[in-house]
Parts: C-alpha cells; structure tokens; sequence
C-alpha cells in the first residue's frame, strides 16, 4: 500500500515542479510583453519630443478652433478718416451688408450706437468712440491722427481685459470686443450658430423662416429659391456639391476600374490558371510591385502627368489597388473548387464556357465583397489623394485650414465627409447584401 | 442555511421559475429533476447570480443574496461555485491556470492578470487535481482533455474557490456513462468528506436516486416534489416529468447499470426497476 | 392515374414560368451591365474634364517624371547610398508613426469592441453607442484630424500619430467585435460563476480566445498604417514623406533625393508586406491546429 502512495507523492512534486517553472515562464512573457509595448511607447514618446510639443501647442488656436465652429462674430467698423460705419459678417467682403445698413442692434445716424445688450452699448460719435460698460462705466476713446489714441478710462487702474497704447485701444467684455486704432474703430458681437449658411445678405430670401420660404416656393419662386441657395457665395453649396461629387466619382473610377484590369490579368497568376511558371511569377511581381509603389508615389508621378484635378485621383487609386486585386483575386482564384469546373468540363465546354460557367459563379461573391469593401475605404482614400493632387472635398478641406480662419467651415467639411464616409460604408454593405444574395439563385 | 423564498424569475411574459421556496439547514447533496425548460438551470443561476431574479429571495445563513451588488455580489459567487453542462472552462489555457481560476476573487485583479498567484495556490490546484485523478494532465490545454476530464477540471476549480455551496448545472448531461458516474462519484465524494452542499440539476431519475440526499422535482417552473429519493416512485416521476403511461424510466438514464439491464430485459423490464 | 393527365400541363407551366424567370434576370442583368458602364464612361468623362490636364494628353507622359528622376538618380549614383543614410531616420519616423498609432489603436480598439459586444460588454445598455464611436471613428480619414491637430500642435509626428490611431481604434474596433462575436462566451461564464471581475473575465476568457486573430488584423493594419503615415508627411506631419515632398518641390537637380526616398519607401513597403504576411499566415494556420 504504501508504495503506490509514494510514487504517487514523488510524481505529485515533480509536477509542482514543473509547474513552478512553467508559471515561471508564463509570468516573464506576461510581464514581457507589456514592458516591451511600454517601452516602446516611452521610446516613441521622447523620439517625437512630446513633452515639447506640449509647450509649444497653442492653446490660442484651440479657442478660436473651438468657439469659431459653433459661432460667428460680425464686426461693425467705423473708417475714421471719412466716418464711414458698415457692417459685415466675419469682417468679410461677401457678407457684407449693403452701405447704410445692418441688423437692428446697429442704429445709424450722426452718433451711430452699436447695442450689445445687458446695457453694454458702443456709440461711434463723430470724432469720439464710447463704451458702455455696466458695473464699470464709460470708457471714452478718440482717436487722433498726429496724438494717436487717448483714452479716458473710469479707474486710475487698467482692468486686465483692457489693453491701452498710444496706437491702439482694445477692450474685451463677455458681449463684445471693442477696438480703436487711428484709421478706424470696430466692433465685434458674437453669436451662436452658422450665419449666412442659406442666404447671403444680398439675397431676397435672407432671414426668412422656413414657412415663408415654403409659401414663396409654392408661389412659383421655387427656381429662384434655390439659385440663391446653391450660388450662396459664403458657403458655396454648389462648389461643395461638386467636390463630394468628384471625390465619390475617384473612389467609383478607381475601384472599378482596378478590378476590371485585375480580374484577368488575375488568372495569369494562378497556380491552377496558368502552367507556364515565368508568366505567373511575372505577374505576381507586377502586382507586388504595383502595390508597394503606393498610391503616394502614384499620385506623385500622375499629377506631373495629368495635373491636378479628380482623373489623377482615380487612376491613382486604380493603379494601387490593381496590384491589391490582382493578390487578392489570384488567391481566390487558386482556392476554387476544382470539381465544379471539371463537371462543366465533362459536358464537352469549351475553355471559355468552363471559366463562364465553372469559375465565375464560384468566385463572383468573394469578389464583389472585396471590390465593395474597397469602395468604401477608397473613398477615405479619395478624400486623401484629393488633398494632395487637388481635387474633391479633400481640396476644400485643406483650403479652408490653410486660411486658419473659416473654422466653421472646416467643421461643416469634416461632418460632410464623415456623413459621405458612412453613407458610402452602408451603401456598399447594402449592395453587398442584395447582390451576393441575389447570387445565390443562379448566375 | 440556505432559504429560498418564493424565488420568480420571468422572461417577458415567460415564467421560468415559479414562486419556488426551498429550506436547506444543514449540508446534503440535493438534486433537482425535472425535463428541460422546467426552470432547473435559471433556478440555479438565480443562486449563483448569473441572473437576476425577478421577485423572492435567497438567504444564506441570514444574508439576503438577491440583492448583493458589484463586490459583495462577486464575494458571494466565490463562496458558491459553479459547474456547468459545458464545463465552462477556457480551451486555450492549460488545466492549472483554469483551476487557479477559482482564486480569482480572492486575489487582486491586477496580479491574475499577471499570472501572479502564489505558489501555494499553484500547488494547492495540483493537489486537487491529484485528488480528482488528474494530477498528470496539469501542465495540458484544457481543450486537449476529454469530457469527463474537462468536467473534472471544473470541479477542481469549483473546490479551488473553496465554497460553501456547489451548484452543477446538468453536469453529466455531455459526458458518456462512464465519465458521468465518474463525476457523480467526485461530487458526492466531495459532499461526504468536505461536509459542503452539492445542489446538482439532474435530467436523469436513477442518478438523483443513487446519489443524493433529497430530491427536488421541478415542473414549469414550480417545485412539484421535495422528499427523499426512495419517496420517488414512477408515479410521482410521471407527474414530474408530465409524461403518459407509456413513460420510462429508461428514456432519462445514463448509469450503467441501467443501461445493461434495458438491455437484458427490454425497455418495458426497466419500468419495474 | 390523375397525376399522368396532370404532368404535362404542369411542365409546361414550369417551363414557361422558368422562361420568364430567366428572360426577367438577363434583362436586369443587362439593364444593370449598361447601367454600369454607362456610369463608368460618364464617370471617365466627369472626371477627364474636371482634370487640369486630359487622359489623352498625360497618358504618353506618365513615364516623363519618373525617366528624369531615375536617369538623374543614375547619374549620381555614386551619391545615392549617402542620401539613403541621410533619409534613413525619417523613414524609421515614419515606421515609428504607424507602429505607435497601430498599437494605441490596437488597445482603444480592444477596449471599444468589447464595449460592444453583447454578452461581454459590462454596460450592455451602452453598445450601441460604443457601436457608433467605432463607425465615427472609422469614418474620419486621418487627414483631417491630422490637419486640424497641425494647427494646434505645429508640424511633426505626433498629429499623424494621434490621426491613425483614431482610425485604428475604429476600424479595428469593427474587426475585432467580428471575432469576438464568433468566441465562446461559455469560459467568460464558467469565469463569471467564480467571481470574477470584467478585467479578468475579459482578459483571461476572451483574450486567450480571440488573441491570435486580433494580432493578425493589427498586424494587417500596420502595412495600411504605413501608407497612411508616409501620405500624412506629405501635408506636413514629418517623417518620409514630408522630406519626399520637400526634396520634391525643389524640382530638378535634387531627383536623386527624390529618389532614394522613393527607394526606401519603396523598400520598406514591400519587407513590412513580406515580414508581416508571413507572420499572419503562421498565426492563422496556428489557430487552426
């Protein structure tokens, strides 16, 4: 009895033994694999310089970015030498509004006042500019060509929203921003929201209510209506139209495209297609090839030939993802049921019949799914390509940042493409349901 | 010890388990039969809290389990083991660290994620193996074993949680005769030397005879029957499985024995066991 | 008896009704080919016209640029080996981008797509807005959070970074959800019956499950990521491409640059490909045994 017992005791501490070492071993690539991840990640945080770039990231442009997306300020500005007073949204030519005009809260005259509520109001005054500040009073400011500016402030101390010199006076309070220089004095008010994203001011239509404009449509002024939408120059609807548009139209020319010049030459790749070894390893280089170039260096050497515009994008993208379909479809390709094609064979087909009828139908959902996965992120791809060889949404975008100013519109870009990313993500997984199905009785 | 109390638990306008009430006062192994869907499963998950139960309560020596939340919820499902019909176990790691599973509650998050159990832990999970016969596959993935092994395997991570209360949830229902008795044999073991109380759902009527202490019955989701295995005669089983007169026994076993008397004797012989 | 005067009628609705039914698919069938190519030459017209220059033009001068850079770079060859030393840390800037926004990517997107299962989130009520922080994500093309982020931060690797680990997260997010649809989730309940908590449920029952599978999709989203960060550097986020945009603008006399970048860009492309499907392949046929 007792033997068995021991042997059974010796085995059970050799296993303990063992297994000390194996969670051992176990701990070590537990502990491994995060320390080398971190280590890494540490590496690639002081190689990027990180802690520097924080010191340097404006904290500046981030306010503008941010308050810029989801307001608009519009200046009033009185020209000092002729006493002149307009008024202009974002301080732009195209919102500007008609000379001697404006909104309510500007009351032109001799004396025109600027009211920006809660009892703030700014008065441009023939040779001198008031302020209005509740809770601190009248600040007084006259700006003369040879003396500069003299201010007159209530308190002996300079609040620090105040900024006085001799060239220039600027006052910020929570309602507006006031600011005097010798040729001229303006005002900033802010409100929330997109101004203008319908109608600029020079259009009949501007500042109707959706009610209003129904009734005037059904009146016949429908055309009108919308000319006055679609050629709004502040927004530019049309031009925004047209580069989705283009930017759509690369993704569609280049998927399809790829994948009509890389289904046959596809076969020559293929193990089972094609016998003769140097074709195939010929044909699989070029795919390689093709591929690695990278559809950066295309659309490089492309734009030195085509110039700039939405055909360099599309045959771009058709010239990378050639190589990636020729891969992809050769792969398929050789994993093709053989039977299939013999069954069509034994019928007495012909080489081309036994492709139609034995291969086709076997490969056609495999490589649709594929084509219609890549218009979905080639459309990505297009908006990329677009913003280096110009052309499509991706232009707009980078022409509006490089201005780092119109953030409202970068804002309306980026929710454009976004939505046109997602519309094209389900569109192509819609189609792939309905034709892969489809399939499914027959070919 | 253990009280249930009008437990209920619906599903939409679905009753799974019925307003059960049930009082255990001292360790048994206690079987529940019944056919499936008659609420044997949500019941015990309902005691494990792998699910919520719509009204009624559960105490365990004076605490309400009900109602336990996040910690104390996870403190109370350590004290209470499970065993499943699929045995529940991770295929891709080896027979130990599945075991060691059962310390997972006891030990911080941070160091299981590490693999940082101690070694007693690890020896501790050796010798259980060792006491369920299986020492010698420790160091094998658990998808490498066969049923009744992998079956083992979790109740030595059951034991490994060290709980008051075993739950198995139709534990052999996967596993070939042999293998099952195989099993039955660990857990009334563990029942007898450990004093620890086994709650089994059975689907088999000689198993629940063989080796449990009291018997429950279960049909749609009520307790029908609740007594001692000798107190299960055909009749009552036929009113507990709702079934006709031409019900047998033998159509719900797996033991051994049975099986080589239906054999011997024919299906109707085995009525008369 | 019935059934034999019956026959022939009923073949002869099948045969007209099979008719129809194939005569009805060739001429969808048809509709939809001219449908396509209608739109696939209106498309080529679209855009040929939109084009600062013609297809008809450019097609014979694709090989123009590419002949000037090579015959220069073949010119001072001697030269070459110097430039790709010179450019080599930028390369390995543009290497560093891609694996660090692979890998941050990788762990928010592991995070996201256990969020948004069901059966493994811990706020199920939450999965479907974990669901579509993953499509957003996904949606935004990493130049425009790149762009934007050069405006706050200044020029350099990290908005690139910061940029395609965004659209890792998301796409990967999306991947891996598929593959954790298809695990078991009977060890993260056999783990939940023990009293374990989500980190360990997830970490040791699904993790183990899933592992192989999410190492091969990031492994895949590492070549994608590649691409991406040289294009980035072309509008100004560093690394190779913004040295392959500047040596480009200085225009002639300076191709040999151009070239050797091309080289390494190339060249690292391919081996990344190689290195990284050899390994996808291991791991998937490890799987399966």
């Amino acid at each position: 009895m007792t033997t068995p017992e021991m042997t059974i005791g010796d085995t059970n501490m050799a296993l303990k033994g063992q297994m000390d070492g194996l969670f051992l071993k176990k701990r070590l690539f537990n502990f491994g694999l995060p320390a080398l991840v971190l280590l890494y990640l540490t590496y690639v945080f002081f190689a990027f310089d990180v802690p520097g770039l924080w010191a340097k990231a404006s904290m500046d442009n981030a306010r503008t970015l941010v308050s810029d997306i989801y307001s608009y300020k519009t200046h009033v500005t009185r020209d000092n030498r002729s006493g002149d007073v307009s008024v202009a949204i974002e301080g732009e030519r195209k919102g500007e509004y008609p000379a001697g005009e404006g909104p309510a809260w500007v009351e032109f005259g001799e004396t025109t006042v600027v009211d920006l509520e809660d009892g703030y109001e700014v008065r441009f005054g023939p040779e001198t500019v008031e302020f209005d500040i509740p809770g601190y009073g009248l600040i007084r400011a006259t700006p003369d060509r040879r003396k500069g500016i003299q201010a007159e402030l209530p308190s002996e101390v300079v609040p620090d929203w105040i900024n006085v010199s001799k060239n220039r006076m600027a006052v910020k309070t929570p309602n507006g921003r006031l600011t005097v220089t010798r040729n001229r004095a303006e005002v900033f008010r802010y409100f929330t929201g997109w101004e203008l994203f319908f109608f600029t001011l020079d259009s009949p239509y501007y500042g109707q209510g959706p009610a209003e404009l129904l009734s005037r449509a059904i009146a016949g002024e429908s055309g009108a209506i919308w000319q006055d939408f679609w050629t709004n120059k502040m927004w530019r609807h049309q031009d925004v139209a047209w580069a989705i548009g283009e930017t759509l139209l690369m993704a569609f020319l280049g998927t399809f495209g790829a994948a009509m010049i890389a289904l046959p030459l596809a076969f020559l790749g293929t193990r089972n297609f094609m016998p003769i070894r140097l074709i195939r390893m010929v044909t699989r280089r070029f795919f390689d090839f093709v591929r690695g170039v990278d559809s950066l260096i295309w659309t490089v050497v492309l734009a030195r030939a085509f110039g700039p515009g939405p055909l360099t994008g599309a045959l771009a993208i058709l010239i990378t993802d050639t190589g990636t379909f020729g891969k992809i479809f050769s792969e398929a390709l050789e994993n093709v049921d053989g039977k299939q094609i013999e069954g069509v064979a034994s019928t007495g087909a012909k080489p081309i019949q036994r492709y139609r009828f034995g291969v086709i139908p076997q490969i056609t959902p495999v490589l649709l799914s594929q084509v219609l996965y890549f218009l979905e992120s080639n459309t990505r791809s297009a908006t990329i390509i677009g913003a280096i060889t110009g052309g499509g949404i991706g232009l707009l975008l980078t022409q509006a940042i490089i201005t780092q100013k119109d953030w409202e519109e970068v804002s309306y870009y980026i929710v454009l493409i976004i939505l046109m990313v997602m519309f094209m993500d389900w569109f192509s997984g819609w189609l792939r349901k309905r034709l892969i199905q489809g399939d499914g009785d027959g070919h | 010890m253990l009280r249930i109390d009008k437990l209920t638990k619906t599903f939409g306008d679905k009753t799974a388990v019925d307003a059960a009430s049930l009082e255990i006062d001292k360790p048994c192994m206690l079987g529940i039969i019944g056919r499936s869907g008659a609420g044997k499963s949500t019941l015990l998950r309902m005691l494990n809290r792998l699910g919520d139960a719509s009204s009624g309560s559960v105490t365990f020596e004076g605490r309400e389990i009900t109602t336990l939340k996040g910690r104390e919820k996870r403190a109370w499902q350590s004290d209470c083991a499970m065993i499943f019909q699929q045995f529940n176990l991770v295929p891709r790691m080896d027979v130990v660290s599945n075991v060691l599973h059962g310390t997972l509650n006891r030990r911080s998050t941070l160091a299981t994620l590490f693999n940082l159990y101690p070694m007693a832990d690890i020896h501790k999970a050796i010798d259980i193996l060792d006491r369920l016969g299986i020492a010698e596959h420790a160091a094998k993935r658990a998808e490498a074993l066969s049923g009744g092994q992998q079956q083992r395997v979790a109740i030595a991570r059951a034991l490994m949680q060290d709980p008051k209360i075993i739950l198995a949830d139709e534990p052999i229902a996967s596993l070939d005769p042999m293998n099952a008795q195989t099993v039955m044999e660990a857990l009334r073991r563990i029942h007898e030397e450990d004093g620890r109380t086994v709650i089994a759902n059975l689907h088999t009527l000689d198993t629940a005879r063989r080796y449990c202490d009291r018997v429950i019955g279960m049909r749609d989701g009520r307790i029908v029957f609740d007594g001692l295995p000798e107190q299960l005669t055909t009749g009552v089983a036929r009113e507990i499985y709702g079934a006709g007169a031409d019900f047998s026994e033998a159509a719900t076993s797996t033991e051994i024995e049975t099986l080589e008397k239906t054999d011997a004797h024919g299906y109707t012989a085995a009525l008369a066991h | 008896m019935a059934d034999l005067s019956a026959a022939p009628s009923s073949v002869e609705d099948i045969r007209t009704a099979y008719t129809e039914h194939t005569q009805r698919k060739r001429l969808y069938g048809g509709i939809m080919l001219v449908l396509f190519v209608a739109l696939m030459v209106a498309g080529f017209r679209t855009a040929d016209d939109r084009n600062a220059g013609s297809f008809a033009d450019g097609v014979h001068r694709i090989f123009d640029y590419p002949g000037e850079v090579l015959s220069e770079a073949a010119e001072k060859a001697v030269q070459l080996p110097g430039h790709l030393v010179h450019f080599y840390p930028a390369l390995i800037e543009t290497i560093n981008i891609a694996g660090a926004a692979t890998l941050i990517g990788a762990i928010f997107g592991t995070l996201l797509s256990l969020l948004a299962t069901r059966g493994m989130a811990p706020w199920p009520a939450l999965i479907p807005v974990f669901r579509r922080i993953q499509d957003l994500f996904r949606a935004i093309p990493e130049i425009v959070i790149a762009l934007v982020l050069i405006f706050l931060l200044g020029g350099g690797p990290v908005p690139a970074m910061i940029a395609i680990a965004i659209h890792t997260a998301g796409a990967l997010g999306k991947l891996f959800s598929e593959v954790n649809e298809n695990a078991s989730l009977k060890p993260v309940e056999g783990l939940n019956s023990t009293g374990a908590a989500w980190a360990q449920r997830m970490w040791l029952g699904v993790i183990p499950q899933v592992g192989p599978n999410y190492v091969s999709y990031a492994l895949l989203r590492f070549e994608i990521n590649i691409r991406a960060s040289a294009i980035l550097g072309f509008v100004g986020a560093g690394g190779i491409g913004y040295e392959l945009k500047n040596s480009m603008s200085w225009g002639q006399g300076r191709y040999d640059e151009a070239a050797a970048i091309f080289i390494l860009l190339f060249g690292t492309i391919v081996v990344v490909d190689q290195i990284s499907g050899l390994l996808r392949d291991r791991l998937t046929h490890g799987a399966k045994l």
